[in-house]
């Protein structure tokens, strides 16, 4: 059994002691293990603890100081959190929780620390290796001007006016940014990639699609950013620009491994119906990833929807098959730039979904929707099968049957999906099914529908400050509507508008309760 | 709760106002049932003040033997478009029978149980609020099963004008889904199933 891997991040201080005296009297200590010096666990993030995963590691260990004797305070109690949701999450994704550990130290527990680590190799042994096989880079296209040539004429910015029609709608512009789309255009067609404006801008971009809505020579800036970020090169490369470490990028690659085998629908209730056999098949998304991600931050919870939907086939007689390893949709890959990984993960997703005889796919994710509906096909990657948005089922079943809603009580307005927002198919969807209970209880924000102001992310690039004004701003406009709460349409701007309400300079005033459309459907819908 | 047309003779009231199309309502059902159904029907129908907007009424009777009197005073089946209608004939169905009403026109007195459907706001939906009895003809269909599905969309495309045959199919089809949805529903609540969050 040998070329296992075991990273063992050692803080500086009480457990560096410990070690150094095992090497001081020679300890066979297992050769498996690479020791990495940090200055203290509580800094080493959750995106560093998977990083290591994501590149192969059989198995990681944390040892820090014994609770209590932390030099910077919190270090330890950080450690223990972060441990906690990298097991969990490694337990859905089915490498088990056991594959990372946590160990306290004082400075002279020597046998401790000799038996935590020999103990820790000799688990893993019989756990047998991690199913991520290698380290996935994001390869580099030859040579980037020549591709960067190419996008700028599929998506003819050379019609551009340079009339500035879309800086002056942008709302990351409008929120301060120094950013301007024209400048950006310009600078393409220039044609020299690796000037500061496009270093800089390529990757603030929230590619919410307002200025497209705009441009009169419709340049399709969203789908413009999306090729262009592909093909960068490393020294403009967005992984500084990537949120959370890139902890997100890092899980999604790790699903392009087919011998991963996930443990996705472990909690779902059991009042829930779902059938193996189905020719449908409910596609959930990353959310439950997304839910212990953010658990100790502004407790996100976003596997409602999910349950919440299934709850609504089943309700119209529709019992679906879900997959225990279902993989991501390659969404976020794809939009921030690393398009290899993306082909790799829809690959394979075509092959099992094709492979598995389904006649259709619903899912309740705007992603999802927009990815396999549009963006597998439009980079070669067809399916064999029907892809359904869970509004587009449902408008379809309540338009047909006896069904009424017992509420909401209160007002409600609504913040608009980008994704959806950008498909013709679905973008009137979400009001429509509003208007089914809203009873004069509904009430728009000021920017709305294709001027909608987005959530002020995606696909995990680009959150800084000014995205963080962007969202205040978004969340004071819900305010005026003087709405109780306000519903969602992607589990995304849930967890961004979300955490902007955390805003410690405006304290509780952002506060108000966010709530999916598919959630509020499932709670009141009801027979006749 | 749902109740199969055992007797072989069935005898139906539809009931309006008039310009909702009772009368053509009520003949179509009797052409399904004559036409296709191998039964045998006859039609009588209210004419004079009432199709000025005032009370609209078509007595249909479906057999399977020849019928010898065609009036009813205890139907079987009792179809309500307005609230004087409802309030006229309410009372005269027989216990066994259906009583199905338009939701937005009618609002029971009675806890005598109704079936009813939002005709009127969905043939308006639809485009044009001329189509509630054919949307009404599709709920009666699903509901008491007088006359097969089959039948009744042949004498509708055969009975409204050239031309509109496939908006009416859609108006009968919406009316027999929704129908079909509500029993559903009722079996489902009957079942403890009332809603989709429990
Ligand atoms: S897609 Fe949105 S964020 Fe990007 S330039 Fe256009 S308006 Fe601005
Ligand atoms: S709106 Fe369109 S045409 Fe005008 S500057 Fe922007 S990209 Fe160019
Ligand atoms: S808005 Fe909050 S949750 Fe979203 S990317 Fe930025 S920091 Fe993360």
């Amino acid at each position: 059994m040998d070329n296992f891997k075991i990273v063992l991040f050692l803080c500086n201080w009480s457990p560096h002691a410990a070690f150094q005296k095992l090497q001081d009297l020679s300890f066979d200590i297992p050769a498996e293990i690479n020791m990495i010096r940090i200055p203290c666990t509580g800094r080493i993030s959750k995106a560093l603890l998977f990083k290591a995963f994501e590149m192969g590691a059989d198995g990681v260990a944390l040892a820090g100081c014994s609770p209590g004797t932390c030099r910077y305070g919190s270090g330890t109690e950080n450690a223990i959190k972060n441990t906690q949701d990298t097991r969990d999450i490694l337990d859905i994704m089915g490498l088990g929780s056991e594959r990372m550990r946590l160990e306290t130290f004082l400075p002279d527990e020597t046998d401790k620390m000799y038996q935590f680590l020999s103990t820790f190799t000799s688990d893993l042994k019989t756990m047998g290796k991690t199913p991520i096989k290698g380290f996935r880079s994001d390869e580099i296209p030859e040579d980037p001007k020549q591709s960067i040539t190419k996008i700028i004429a599929e998506y003819d910015a050379y019609a551009c006016l340079d009339c500035g029609k879309c800086t002056s709608s942008c709302p990351l512009a409008l929120s301060g940014k120094d950013f301007s789309p024209r400048a950006l255009v310009t600078s393409l067609i220039e044609g020299d990639i690796t000037s500061e404006t496009i270093k800089e801008n390529i990757w603030s971009c929230l590619t919410c699609g307002v200025c497209y809505n705009r441009c009169p020579s419709e340049v399709n800036f969203p789908e413009l950013i999306q090729k262009v970020r592909a093909h960068t090169t490393k020294d403009i490369t967005g992984q500084n620009r990537l949120t959370h470490g890139g902890f997100f990028q890092s899980l999604m690659r790790s699903m392009t491994h087919s011998d991963i085998q996930q443990k996705r629908w472990q909690t779902l209730p059991k009042d829930i119906k779902t059938d193996p056999d189905s020719k449908i098949l409910f596609h959930g998304g990353c959310a439950p990833y997304f839910d212990i991600f953010f658990r100790n931050h502004h407790k996100v919870e976003n596997s409602d929807i999910l349950e919440n939907a299934l709850k609504l086939l089943n309700f119209f007689d529709v019992t679906p098959a879900v997959l225990e390893n279902e993989r991501c949709c390659g969404h976020d890959l794809l939009w921030s730039g690393d398009r290899n990984n993306f082909l790799k993960l829809a690959k394979l997703n075509q092959k099992i979904l094709n492979d598995s005889g389904i006649d259709e796919i619903i899912t309740a994710c705007p992603e999802c929707y927009r990815t396999f509906a549009h963006d597998y096909p439009a980079n070669g990657i067809d399916l064999n099968f029907k892809v359904t948005h869970l509004y587009e089922f449902l408008e379809n079943e309540i338009d047909k049957s006896a069904v009424t809603f017992d509420g909401p009580e209160g007002r409600f307005t609504f913040q608009d999906s980008c994704r959806l927002n950008g498909l013709d198919e679905i973008k009137d969807l979400p009001r429509k099914l509003i208007n089914r209970f809203a009873s004069g209880n509904f009430q728009e924000m000021q920017d709305s529908k294709d001027g909608a102001l987005c959530c002020g992310n995606s696909a995990w690039t680009g959150c800084d400050a000014y995205s963080k004004a962007l969202q205040v701003k978004r969340i004071h406009q819900a305010k005026k509507t003087k709405s109780d709460f306000m519903i969602t349409a992607c589990p995304k701007c849930r967890i961004h508008l979300g955490c902007a309400m955390e805003d410690p300079f405006e304290g509780g005033k952002l506060k108000m309760e966010l709530t999916d459309l598919t959630n509020i459907i499932a709670e009141h819908i009801c027979w006749e | 709760m749902v109740k199969q047309p055992t007797q072989s003779k069935q005898e139906i009231i539809i009931t309006g106002f008039g310009g909702q199309g009772i009368v053509l309502a009520g003949r179509i059902l009797g052409m399904a049932a004559a036409l296709k159904d191998d039964k045998e029907s006859t039609l009588v129908q209210s004419y004079g003040p009432e199709s000025r907007g005032g009370a609209c009424c078509a007595q249909v009777v479906i057999s399977d033997d020849a019928i010898q009197y065609p009036y009813i005073t205890t139907p079987d089946v009792l179809v309500c478009m307005s609230q004087a209608a409802y309030l006229k004939y309410y009372k005269s169905v027989t216990p066994e029978g259906f009583l199905l009403t338009d939701k937005d026109l009618v609002k029971p007195v009675s806890d005598r149980d109704c079936f009813s459907i939002p005709s009127t706001r969905m043939a308006e939906e639809l485009g044009r609020k001329m189509m509630a009895n054919i949307i009404m003809i599709g709920f009666t269909t699903a509901i008491t099963q007088l006359v097969s599905k089959k039948a009744a969309e042949y004498a509708v495309t055969s009975s409204v004008p050239k031309g509109t045959e496939e908006m009416n199919t859609k108006a009968f089809n919406k009316g027999y889904d929704y129908g079909k949805s509500l029993l559903k529903g009722r079996a489902q609540k009957a079942s403890g199933k009332k809603r989709a969050n429990a």
